[in-house]
């Protein structure tokens, strides 16, 4: 992945991906496929209703987290879980790492965790000796090609068939396809093998049920029981926002999170794992990890940007943002990408990282029309902008040019004088090189409408 | 009645036919026009971009400018309207004096649809006009004022126009104010499958009650060669006053 | 809503999800319906743990005790959901859950007096100690990972089939 030190260069990347026709016949067919199903998914529902209660919800336990926490801990601890609280991301690898280790184990399978990608799990494993093997198909996808996920929901989105069918053949030596079913079942084959001889299985949650101390995944394919029901040990990692109080408020998400992310009413399969197999029990691993992610979660939720942490990572922000559906979510060059990976990536990584990505907004507001938990993403976005100037990290040009405006807007004379040398100097300003940008823009008038009028 | 007219920053300076429609509509139906000397931009360029000092200021000179007029504000643009209605007492909040008259310039705004609609009730006597229209639902207009409806129904009430629907009307064109010139590329990616869908209806004009919008518009048009015109909604009917 | 509400309403919706739903009267039609679900099965896994798992006839050549290997695996749901068209299975009393997971083929059957009308009545039942894994079955696995294309019967099975007795 890219060099953290340094900012992501949104607008180069964005350039980048609109050269890609591949790239953007794949986002539009994506985008527009998950915006439809959310839309007919909701359109007989109370959608207005069910956000308020979980909106509602989700910050009544942001509001009390810690207990929240607490209580899940004692409760998956009662359930024969053993449960870790990492501060960051290195304090959560070397965890996971040293309980592989610790079980002399070379080889995991996975099934998708976002969490695990924010803390760079997989790198940090492999350095370690150990091999994970990505068993959510879209995940196995980019694991073979080398690449990190363009999308929360669907990893993979933004290759065709062609590109997987030749990324298979040359990868996994197997006969050149395009046919989306077969290369799931070249996929199937290569993974049952893993799935039935390994010795752990890592997965993320999508929940964190505090009064039973029960994890709670949702998945279509499979791949998460197999990962969570086979292997004798099972490592969960996820983020602390993650909480809710106990399993009667589950069906308000079930109903809320499938239909936001793909348009389904409900996953093929949601599982609720409460801790490790008791005596008498035919399923469950034997030994059972929890892995409490903060990362700085903790101190955003005595911020101004708590809402953010309602999130529940349904990806209907991507797929509603114009920009995110041009350019796809490399170009964002972090973990999460779109609307709610701009706001996390500048809270979690911070502005210097992130002062370009808040430039990939129209702030046309249509995320926070879908997110299901209310998260006011406009809102959070224009704090943001507000703070990148605060902070002195946009152009020197552009805050010149804001200072100025600034003065004209208050000053009818220099107003009037700005409009007479806009209108004069035009020329000469598209000269500039400004072609894409005030090139745009029409001229301004030689008579403006306050002289018309006035 | 007597309503003051706010121009807006871009039909002052590049568009001021829109201005001049604005004047003839409503005085069509029998409205009395104020035009405020001293006005300039409502401050969404600085406000979109973060810059809220800035903002502050062009929303202390909006409100010193109408606060010693009377009767509605009119403002044909739903980013500048909303601006004032929405943004302008949250730019105050920490200040009870100025939030307090923010918000009472805030509850005398129209965009221009707005008032056309529920004061005016335009729509009842309807317009006369011709071709095919269809018309951009801009964001601001759209999610922040919620005036969804009222462009509607006075488009659809042009005797002699056929009015299309356009798909994904409410789509992002891609203007975003400055978004316009920081991302200039995703800008005019956006513009152009906006223009796709315009083509699509087969209407011969675009319409919008957002200059910004219907100038990032316009740009593709011209980059594409097409002859789809671009109107605001002002001009639009004050071409077809009964 | 009644109880015949409840299953009429899980009989639609399971059969939106494709999972098949059949319902029987007696114990001669599940015989028959199970017989027809199983048919094209030549090794199938029964756990045999609850009355009802006991009572279903398999062609003892047809049997295995292997659920990794096995085409089918025929079981008893603990609980159904009508609101989703979904099954419940439960690790309860010894129930490897994962052996419906593994064959290509899930046959479920479940008692039509275990049917929940909605996800919070069946949620808000289950007290604060869970068994250790409660799984929700809403049709057969799938993916759409590639293009968005849809492609069923991924890991999990490929086909599920419903008896209401």
């Amino acid at each position: 992945m890219s060099d953290s030190s340094s900012s992501i260069p949104f607008r180069a990347n964005a350039a980048t991906a609109l050269r890609n026709s591949t790239l953007r016949a794949a986002m539009r067919n994506a985008t527009e496929t998950f915006t439809t199903k959310r839309a007919d998914a909701v359109a007989a529902f109370p959608l207005e209703e069910w956000r308020e209660q979980v909106s509602a919800m989700r910050l009544h336990v942001l509001d009390h987290l810690s207990d929240y926490v607490d209580r899940f801990e004692r409760n998956a601890a009662r359930s024969g879980a053993k449960v870790h609280r990492a501060k960051d991301s290195r304090a959560a690898r070397e965890i996971i790492a040293s309980i592989l280790k610790d079980h002399s184990i070379g080889r995991v399978v996975k099934s998708k965790s976002m969490v695990s990608e924010e803390i760079h799990l997989n790198d940090y494993l492999q350095k370690e000796g150990i091999t994970v093997v990505e068993t959510d198909l879209g995940e196995y996808i980019i694991q073979i090609a080398g690449e990190g996920p363009s999308h929360i929901i669907v990893p993979a989105i933004h290759k065709d068939r062609r590109q997987v069918g030749k990324l298979f053949a040359e990868k996994l030596g197997c006969e050149y396809s395009d046919d989306p079913a077969i290369l799931t079942g070249v996929a199937k084959k290569v993974l049952r093998e893993e799935f039935l001889s390994a010795k752990a299985g890592i997965s993320g949650a999508n929940f964190a049920v505090a009064d039973s101390g029960s994890i709670v995944i949702f998945t279509n394919e499979g791949n998460g029981r197999m990962c969570t029901t086979l292997p004798s040990l099972h490592i969960v990692i996820l983020s602390i926002e993650k909480l809710i109080p106990s399993l009667a408020d589950l069906p308000k998400f079930i109903r809320l999170l499938p239909r936001s992310a793909t348009g389904q009413m409900i996953t093929s399969y949601l599982s609720v794992i409460t801790g490790s197999r008791e005596p008498g029990e035919s399923t469950g691993a034997q030994e059972m990890h929890i892995v409490l992610l903060d990362n700085g979660r903790s101190g955003i939720i005595s911020g101004e940007y708590r809402e953010m942490l309602k999130c529940i990572r349904c990806g209907a922000c991507l797929n509603a943002c114009p920009v995110y559906r041009m350019v796809g979510g490399h170009a964002y060059g972090s973990t999460y990408p779109g609307p709610m990976g701009i706001v996390l990536t500048a809270l979690l990584e911070g502005m210097e990282r992130a002062y370009n990505l808040l430039d990939a907004t129209t702030l046309c507001g249509a995320c926070g029309d879908v997110c299901p938990v209310k998260v006011p993403l406009p809102k959070l976005l224009r704090r943001l902008r507000a703070s990148r100037v605060e902070q002195g990290l946009t152009s020197r040009t552009e805050q010149q040019a804001m200072a100025g405006f600034g003065k004209m807007m208050k000053s009818p004379m220099l107003f009037h004088l700005g409009q007479t040398a806009g209108h004069v100097l035009w020329p000469a300003i598209r000269g500039f090189g400004l072609d894409r940008t005030l090139g745009r823009m029409p001229r301004p008038v030689f008579k403006t409408f306050r002289e018309r009028v006035s | 009645m007597r309503i003051q007219l706010f121009g807006t920053c871009l039909v002052d300076t590049m568009f001021p036919e829109t201005g001049e429609a604005t004047i003839r509509l409503l005085r069509h139906f029998g409205v009395e026009i104020g035009y405020p000397a001293g006005q300039t931009c409502c401050g969404k360029p600085a406000e979109s971009g973060g810059y809220t000092r800035e903002s502050r200021k062009a929303a202390e000179h909006f409100i010193s400018v109408f606060e010693g007029t009377d009767g509605p504000i009119v403002i044909p643009s739903g980013s500048c309207a909303s601006m004032v209605k929405n943004h302008y007492p949250e730019l105050f909040k920490d200040d009870p004096l100025m939030r307090q008259k923010a918000e009472i310039i805030a509850s005398r705004t129209y965009e221009l649809t707005q008032f056309l609609v529920h004061v005016l009730k335009a729509h009842e006597t309807g317009f006369l006009g011709n071709g095919r229209i269809t018309y951009h639902a801009s964001c601001q207009l759209t999610r922040e004022l919620e005036v969804r409806e009222e462009p509607l129904l006075l488009l659809q009430s042009i005797d002699g126009a056929e009015f299309v629907h356009l798909p994904h009307a409410d789509r992002c064109c891609g203007f975003g104010g400055i978004f316009m010139a920081k991302l200039p590329e995703v800008s005019m990616a956006l513009a152009d499958e906006k223009l796709d869908t315009i083509l699509s209806t087969g209407a011969d004009t675009v319409t919008g009650g957002d200059h910004g919008c219907l100038m990032n518009i316009g740009d593709a048009i011209k980059r594409r060669g097409s002859a789809v015109q671009v109107k605001h909604i002002a001009a639009v009917l004050a071409e077809g006053l009964r | 809503m009644t109880q015949e509400e409840t299953i009429a309403l899980f009989m639609d919706n399971a059969a939106k999800v494709a999972a098949e739903p059949i319902r029987v009267a007696d114990g001669g039609a599940f015989q028959k319906a199970l017989d027809d679900a199983l048919a094209e099965a030549d090794s199938i896994f029964c756990p045999a743990i609850t009355e009802k798992e006991k009572a279903v006839q398999i062609a003892a050549e047809k049997r295995t005790e292997d659920y990794v290997s096995a085409s089918v695996c025929v079981e008893e749901a603990t609980a159904a959901i009508a609101e989703t068209g979904s099954l419940v299975f439960s690790s309860q009393g010894g129930k490897p859950v994962q052996a419906g997971l593994l064959p290509a083929q899930h046959v479920a059957i479940v008692s039509s007096e275990n049917i929940y009308e909605t996800l919070d009545d069946y949620f808000s039942a289950i007290g604060a100690s869970p068994p250790t894994n409660i799984t929700l079955e809403t049709g057969p696995s799938r993916t759409a990972d590639i293009e968005l294309t849809l492609t069923i019967g991924v890991h999990g099975p490929g086909r599920l089939t419903v008896i209401v007795f």
